[in-house]
């Protein structure tokens, strides 16, 4: 019952949020200089008066709004006014699950790396493992992605030549983006996991495991992990929010046709249609996501009471 | 809340946490392998015979929505016009080989009246659709009347207004007593084609809403004209007299109609009542368009093989034109099944080039394939094409040295210098310049010797020397070299002291009372080195005060067409060889004019080289127009661009030219041994 009365109240939130960031973008992206027709060819005015009329442009600022809002609520962004092949709906139906195969990918890389790093870290504290691991991980969440995206072409594609330097479609093409987005969030996870480990093991219950003569492995794995981790599932809502806004400079430079290829050009052509699909897709996403991490916070940890 | 309850959500809420707990990990696990399999089944294609990397995703595949060069390789491969570009001749002192529009598309013969009006182009026999069908001259006229049509409001249609009634057909300029063709409102969807029921017939009244009704005080000739147009898209009846074939109804019939998109006649009630001539206006009709009648046009189907085009006056760069992308034909039966968008898709589309469509992968890639229909198949040698759209530069040259592209057509200009040395790189000057507008409506630069001066004050030499570093040539002129049969106008070179006496002469002797002059450019890293140097010469030689302004390509875009700037950096390419592309620009109030500047003298003169028929006559027309622009100065040009690609060893079948313009049926690729290039070619796939 509560999950269900938290789920619908998250709902109602969602629905405002979407309706609040789309009509703050309807406006903005209008009140911009520069508009979806303007190319380096300056369009005679016939044509432009029939494209506008194609898309509905030149319909008062209050029309465009409701029609497009109204469309909106149907799930139907409209065609893209620069890939005119397509419509919105399209473009994000091919980009959307490249983008979430690299961010599931590289969330996954983080979560692996980080909590192995901070685990090690934390049993064997002020060793060189220590020492090591966090200066890697200080220097993880230091390094923007794109100069780390930089230094791993450098290094794998031009030295060691074992990754192909971009492009999408084979496993092979997407380890350096993935590893490359999850890097700086590895580095926090590390730390989180880090100190998350070092308060349970001071805690009795550890004692007392270690008392039944419980190996240390099984000490760690099986009881001190599960309290350890609770920052890191707090950690994983914004660190959704930032393998989002992570991806959009690495899908350049490793060109890949995600999403966030789409947004930057939506926005760089003034392509309206597509830049909104793209917002309003984000913006989801990431109200999905971080009531995700609320729900589950509530499952690993039981004192916590969902609101 | 009863206690049993809540013992049981609580129960309930443990076994679920204690589910989740066992199986987080296990979730995680499930997720990694489904983004595996996901990231998988995108279909791993194979690596096709030939990757380039074609810059910008293309915005369309239609031929008659088109712009751009990334667009024309994309749709010179899948589509063929009757003619076609092909390298001809010997290579020029600069290894340009020339391209000439022949006979080698589905045109295998044409032919010109004497005066170079009328061309007869007769279509190969084996011509033939994806599908099967034939091409014929009948899908041609179709494809240009979709073309021309004002709804498709394609941007390249003026390429097709030499040809007679075609720009009158497109603008809707009707008059009384024209042939007109109305579309009644029965189309089966929004879309233009299918279209509703045409009926031809003769224009016999245009009635127009009283001129200047709305718009008191703005009688001037622009104001006008924009009326025309407001008319005809809502505001005006059309009476239409037609001719009956049927013998047991009257010989004609006329109809009154008001073109309206949705069928509604508002607007037209207070027209019909201002109204005083004899026709009955009692039932208008709604319609979609009345046009002029395109059988008017002279795009006449002789026969299914023989097209005839007549044009207003001789042209001579007309086959040029018909070579060109934009009038390539599209598929009737496909458009008007899938309609404007959907006809585009992989499992839609019917084309009848080289190459055809296989999969279209939104800013990854195209993967052409060869077209075993196509007429000249036996001579197309690449099986497979991945035409790549990678906007990152870096990201591109990467990909070429890596060996995952074979062509590299965006090499970033930091690495020109090096880039230069080496073998594979392809450059040479092309169509194109790169020139600074000067805002001739802002003082202190409406006077015409204080553009002139500011543009003696730059050193270009030291700007192709020192800052862009790639063989470009300085550029004293806008038209630029290597036109056959245009020798061009040399403008004045760098020269300082003149500059000094001709600001001195405008009244600004050394500068002084000379307002602050601003340059404007888009974000680039490589247009701000250029403008600093600029700002320097100006200052250093002038005595000027000049501050740079950078915005991005929209706002910059947007500024350059509503005039607010004072000098703006501009780059053009042309379409086809000829003086043309580039000095028609600078027409008074051309849409790309955009310096806010006119010449009548300059005007007459490209009107005049429109229809001359003699070529050196014309050329001289140009060479004057050109004076005419250099003196004036409401451009300064910069530099004339070269082409920079970057193409593997084992390509063949590359040639540098003039127009930057390499046909992909004619690549081959070098087949005995591998790339002498070992280290770092080849073995990434």
């Amino acid at each position: 019952m509560q999950v269900l009365v938290f789920l619908l109240k998250r709902l109602g939130w969602m629905l405002i949020t979407v309706w609040v960031v789309f009509t703050l973008s309807f406006f903005l992206m209008r009140a911009i200089p520069g508009g979806p027709l303007n190319g380096e060819r300056v369009l005679s005015e016939s044509v432009r008066a029939q494209l506008e009329q194609r898309y509905n442009l030149d319909d008062p600022l209050y029309v465009q709004y409701t029609t497009h809002l109204w469309n909106t609520m149907c799930f139907d962004f409209g065609p893209s006014y620069k890939l005119q092949d397509f419509t919105v709906n399209e473009v994000l139906a091919q980009g959307f699950p490249v983008s979430a195969a690299l961010g599931i990918l590289g969330m996954t890389f983080a979560l692996l790396l980080g909590m192995t790093a901070g685990v090690v870290s934390a049993v064997r504290r002020t060793s060189i493992y220590d020492f090591s691991f966090m200066l890697l991980a200080t220097l993880g969440i230091a390094i923007p992605s794109f100069v780390l995206a930089s230094m791993a072409i450098v290094l794998f594609v031009f030295y060691f030549q074992i990754f192909p330097a971009a492009g999408w479609g084979e496993l092979k093409q997407i380890v350096l983006p993935a590893m490359c987005l999850g890097a700086p969030f590895a580095g926090y996870i590390a730390r989180l996991t880090r100190t998350g480990m070092l308060e349970v093991l001071s805690n009795d219950y550890i004692r007392t495991a270690y008392a039944k003569g419980l190996s240390t492995r099984a000490v760690i794995l099986r009881h001190a992990l599960r309290g350890s981790i609770l920052p890191v599932v707090s950690y994983l809502g914004p660190a959704c929010a930032g393998i989002l806004t992570g991806s959009l400079v690495l899908e350049k430079i490793f060109a890949i046709p995600g999403m966030g290829s789409h947004f930057i050009e939506a926005a760089l052509q003034r392509d309206f249609t597509l830049g909104m699909g793209a917002l309003l897709t984000y913006t989801v996403l990431l109200y999905v996501m971080n009531t995700l991490v609320d729900l589950s916070y509530s499952f690993i940890d039981p004192r916590v009471v969902l609101e | 809340m009863r206690p049993i309850d809540k013992r049981l959500i609580k129960h309930f809420r443990r076994l679920v946490s204690k589910l989740v707990r066992k199986f987080f990990p296990l979730l995680i696990v499930l997720g990694l392998l489904g983004a595996v399999v996901w990231a998988v089944s995108m279909g791993t294609l194979p690596r096709a015979d030939f990757v380039f990397n074609n810059g910008a995703e293309i915005k369309t595949m239609d031929p008659a929505q088109a712009t751009g060069s990334p667009e024309g390789r994309v749709i010179n491969a899948l589509f063929e016009g009757l003619l076609r570009s092909m390298p001809a001749g010997e290579p020029d002192e600069l290894g340009r080989i020339p391209m000439k529009p022949v006979a080698r598309g589905m045109a295998d013969r044409f032919t010109v009246n004497a005066d170079g009006t009328v061309y007869r182009f007769h279509i190969r026999e084996n011509a033939r659709w994806t599908n099967g069908d034939p091409v014929t001259a009948t899908d041609f006229a179709w494809s240009w009347m979709r073309f021309l049509h004002p709804e498709t409001a394609s941007e390249y249609n003026y390429q097709l207004f030499y040809v007679r009634g075609a720009e009158k057909f497109n603008t809707v300029q009707l008059a009384v007593g024209d042939k007109v063709e109305v579309e009644l409102s029965d189309r089966q969807t929004p879309e233009l084609f299918p279209r509703g029921t045409i009926r031809r017939g003769i224009l016999r009244e245009l009635i127009l809403p009283p001129p200047a009704a709305d718009t008191a005080g703005t009688d001037n000739q622009e104001a006008d004209a924009a009326d025309d147009i407001e008319a005809i898209s809502g505001k005006a009846i059309f009476v239409v007299e037609f001719q009956n074939e049927s013998s047991n109804t009257p010989a004609t019939e006329t109809i009154a109609y008001a073109v309206s998109a949705d069928g509604s006649l508002a607007g037209i009630d207070e027209l019909k009542q201002s109204y005083r001539g004899d026709f009955p206006l009692s039932n208008i009709q709604p319609c979609q368009h009345v046009l002029y009648d395109f059988n008017e046009v002279g795009i006449q189907v002789l026969s299914p093989q023989d097209l005839e085009v007549t044009l207003n006056s001789a042209t001579a760069f007309f086959p040029e034109l018909v070579a060109f992308y934009p009038l390539h034909p599209v598929h009737r039966g496909c458009v008007e099944q899938y309609g404007a968008r959907r006809f585009t898709k992989a499992e839609n589309i019917v084309t009848n080039g080289p190459f055809r469509l296989k999969e279209r992968r939104i800013r990854d890639r195209i993967r052409l394939i060869k077209n075993e229909q196509y007429w000249n198949a036996a001579e197309v040698e690449l099986a497979s094409i991945d035409v790549m759209s990678i906007q990152s530069e870096t990201t591109s040259l990467n990909m070429y040295l890596t060996g995952q592209l074979d062509w590299d057509t965006t090499p970033p200009n930091t690495m020109i210098p090096i880039l230069k040395k080496r073998d594979d790189f392809v450059s040479t000057p092309f169509l194109a310049t790169y020139f600074y507008r000067v805002n001739s409506a802002k003082p202190p630069l409406n006077h015409p010797k204080v553009r002139r001066a500011l543009n003696l004050a730059i050193d270009k030499r030291s700007i192709v020397d020192n800052v862009v570093k790639g063989g470009q040539l300085p550029a004293s002129s806008f038209v630029p070299p290597g036109m056959i049969g245009y020798e061009g106008y040399q403008g004045s070179g760098h020269n300082v002291e003149l500059a000094r006496q001709l600001l001195a002469e405008a009244g600004y002797p050394n500068g002084k009372g000379l307002p602050q002059i601003e340059i404007l450019y888009n974000t680039a890293d490589s247009h701000r080195d250029i403008a600093e140097v600029i700002q320097q010469d100006w200052k250093k030689n002038l005595g000027i005060n000049v501050i740079l302004r950078n915005l991005e390509w929209g706002s910059f875009l947007d500024s350059l067409r509503t005039g607010d700037y004072m000098v703006a950096r501009s780059g053009w390419i042309g379409d086809y060889p000829d003086p043309n592309t580039f000095l028609d620009m600078f027409v008074t109030g051309g849409p790309n004019n955009q310096t806010n500047w006119g010449d009548a003298k300059y005007d007459h003169n490209i009107k005049m080289a429109k229809s001359e028929a003699d070529p050196a006559a014309r050329m001289q027309l140009f060479v004057e127009a050109e004076k005419i622009l250099m003196e004036h100065q409401p451009i300064m040009p910069i530099y004339f661009y070269v082409s920079k690609n970057m193409v593997q060893p084992r390509i063949q079948g590359f040639h540098a030219n003039l127009q930057d313009i390499h046909p992909l049926h004619l690549i081959k690729i070098r087949r005995e041994g591998s790339a002498a290039n070992d280290s770092i070619s080849e073995d990434t796939n």
